[in-house]
């Protein structure tokens, strides 16, 4: 489907609340990370935020790591 | 006894299943095994701007995007940690709202440690003004630079005043860019405005070596050239500061 406007696609087909709610920054071993909550009660990992280059050369901090929801602060 | 031998027997014969469990874990999640560890400490921080510079309507979770409530933070952690000396942002950003780029680009420009801004890929839009606001900048030979007039995508102005507005948000980006550059704001103004560079578009795109020469970058380079730089920058201010106590 082609839409012939200047409209940013977001406002025209805004995504469910229910999305953004999935996603949210938290705090592990006191890095930020990006996270999104899986069914096992556990975190992924979405993003690294943090600015320390040597946090991302650790495998427990790269996308698509999981650690338990308890161990988060925010 | 014969019960407890039994479950004895099970929970043996299971560990070196969840130990291969664990180590595979890693690799499905990850696609790979093992990464080098290091010191966790380091002087210098790397700050990077992806994607699109999010304002204040957060951009559907498909998008990559920077947010200023992630980075705004960061900045002020960075100038407040004494362990951290120097500051390296690397760019490759296509843009997005203004006000929230200007914030980071003034966020970085007040930074009292020296700072260093690498563009890779591009650095469109309200990207140069945060690639300029570094103590000095590099661009790679590749990476590209837009720069094109403010616009408010999808609104239609109805009243002059909104048209006024948008004028003296652009003037505000004007002056910041050649505040902070090499540029003057003529040149600026004039790629900005230049016809049939960018299809149906006003604007221009500018590719690493013409950034350079048209004052906009200090120096085309990648990461060696940006963390010896930074590194000078950091000795400089160390005997600056020793000086000072003299």
């Amino acid at each position: 489907m082609i839409l012939y406007t200047i409209m940013p696609e977001h406002l025209i087909f805004p995504v469910d609340a229910a999305v953004y709610e999935k996603r949210k920054m938290v705090y592990y071993d006191g890095i930020p990370f990006l996270v999104q909550s899986v069914e096992t009660g556990e975190y992924e990992i979405v993003q690294n935020l943090s600015t320390n280059p040597f946090h991302f050369l650790n495998a427990k901090y790269a996308p698509g790591a999981r650690f338990p929801a308890s161990l988060a602060t925010s | 006894m014969e019960k407890e031998r039994y479950f004895q027997a099970e929970t043996e014969g299971e560990q070196p299943e969840t130990k291969a469990e664990e180590a595979t874990a890693a690799i499905t999640q990850l696609g790979q095994t093992n990464v080098p560890q290091m010191d966790p400490d380091t002087n210098i921080h790397c700050l990077t701007i992806v994607g699109q510079i999010e304002g204040h309507i957060q951009l559907p979770p498909q998008n990559k995007a920077t947010k200023y409530e992630h980075v705004i933070p960061q900045i002020v952690a960075i100038e407040q940690n004494p362990k951290i000396e120097g500051l390296l942002v690397i760019l490759n950003t296509v843009g997005g709202d203004v006000e929230a780029g200007l914030a980071i680009a003034e966020m970085l420009a007040s930074l009292s440690k020296p700072t260093v801004s690498v563009v890779l890929g591009g650095g469109h839009s309200i990207g140069v003004p945060i690639a300029v606001s570094c103590n000095y900048s590099f661009i790679t030979e590749t990476a590209t630079m837009t720069i094109h007039p403010i616009r408010l995508t999808g609104l239609v102005i109805g009243v002059p005043q909104t048209f006024e507005y948008l004028d003296k948000m652009q003037e505000r980006v004007v002056r910041f860019v050649t505040k902070h550059s090499k540029i003057s704001e003529e040149k600026f103004k004039e790629l900005m405005f230049s016809k049939g560079n960018l299809t149906r578009d006003i604007g221009t795109n500018v590719v690493g070596p013409d950034a350079v020469r048209y004052g906009l970058i200090d120096e085309v380079g990648g990461v060696s050239q940006a963390m010896a730089k930074l590194r000078e920058l950091i000795a400089m201010r160390k005997n600056g500061e020793g000086k000072m106590i003299q």
